[in-house]
């Protein structure tokens, strides 16, 4: 019976003395990350291209209107090109909320590659003719704007086996912005991010 | 006493009319070895305030250092933008480099461009 009770204390003991040794989960300042670097995308490389997207595109004068006003626009299709499980999102939210405010795009929800992002805006319109709405309250017809520009692009990766066997990494963050009247790519721009790591670690 | 009232008016005006811009290398180790030589700014057509700040490596080693800018209204309230986050700057041995940004939007009034080290 001693020999159990023993055994129970350092057991327990032992738990204790695990659990306090294991690492503490800690919030990352994302302001001043000194964090070491993966050999995967995290969201510096995500500020990285999308800073220097938005800078390129407006250095270039490619979404500067005639008389100051705003282009539409449309996000079409951004394709993930990697071996990693990534909503192009990350990347094109950050240029969008950046060129909004930039004053010189809105972008559309009502339309898109795959059907509209916010569907809502047709949804609403399916309202006329329903008795149960107020029908002066329901949008007419011929209200929404068709977008002028479109923007697109690829996020690619590869893979290098290097001879002293470790592992290089590339990434390619490819946008074109496109002229949606004359299907002319008025804006292009790259950025390359590179990593060096382990060939035993994966970039997936 | 005229007079007096007539030179607080003009330090006020001055005073509110001085630019409250400014270049700053953060880490003191830094500013041992590069050199901010010219800070240039225009106000382009498009109403956007372009910055461009230039500098020089002095040492013979490749150094990578960031920069990160914070623009402000005229009424000094930050106007958010992916350009507060760190940029990248690689800073070739005893070569110049240049620092090129535009204002998020025609608010930008004034510009405050942090230099530091890689890591810090």
């Amino acid at each position: 019976m001693n020999k159990f009770k023993l055994s129970g204390v350092i057991f327990v003991m032992f738990s204790i003395f695990l659990a306090g040794c294991a690492d503490k989960t800690q919030r990352i300042d994302i302001h001043h990350d000194t964090g070491d670097q993966v050999m995967g995308l995290d969201y510096r490389d995500f500020n990285q291209a999308a800073a220097e997207a938005v800078q390129s595109m407006l250095k270039s004068g490619a979404l500067n209107k005639k008389g100051g006003d705003r282009y539409i626009l449309a996000i079409s299709r951004i394709t993930n090109d990697t071996m990693q499980h990534i909503d192009t999102d990350q990347l094109i939210k950050k240029i969008r909320i950046e060129l909004l405010g930039s004053g010189k795009v809105v972008v559309t929800t009502a339309v898109g590659i795959n059907g509209a992002e916010d569907e809502m805006s047709s949804k609403a319109r399916e309202l006329r003719q329903n008795d149960e709405f107020n029908q002066r309250t329901v949008q007419k017809k011929g209200q929404m704007i068709a977008p002028d520009m479109s923007l697109s692009g690829k996020i690619l990766q590869r893979n290098i086996r290097m001879d002293d066997g470790k592992q290089q990494v590339e990434y390619y963050f490819m946008l074109s912005l496109t002229e949606i009247k004359t299907g002319l790519a008025w804006w292009e721009g790259e950025t390359i991010i590179g990593k060096r790591g382990s060939g035993k670690s994966v970039a997936w | 006493m005229k007079i007096y009232s007539l030179i607080f008016v003009v330090l006020i005006v001055l005073s509110g009319c001085a630019s409250k811009s400014y270049v700053k290398v953060v880490d003191s180790s830094v500013s041992r070895y590069i050199d901010i030589d010219d800070v240039k700014e225009r106000l382009r057509e498009d109403g956007l305030k372009e910055l461009q700040v230039s500098g020089e490596n002095e040492t013979d080693e490749y150094i990578l250092l960031r920069y990160r800018v914070t623009w402000k209204d005229e009424d000094g309230f930050e106007i958010p933008s992916i350009s507060s986050n760190w940029t990248d700057l690689p800073v070739h041995k005893n070569a110049n480099f240049s620092i090129n940004i535009i204002a998020p939007n025609t608010k930008a009034h004034d510009y405050q461009l942090f230099i530091n080290k890689q890591g810090d």
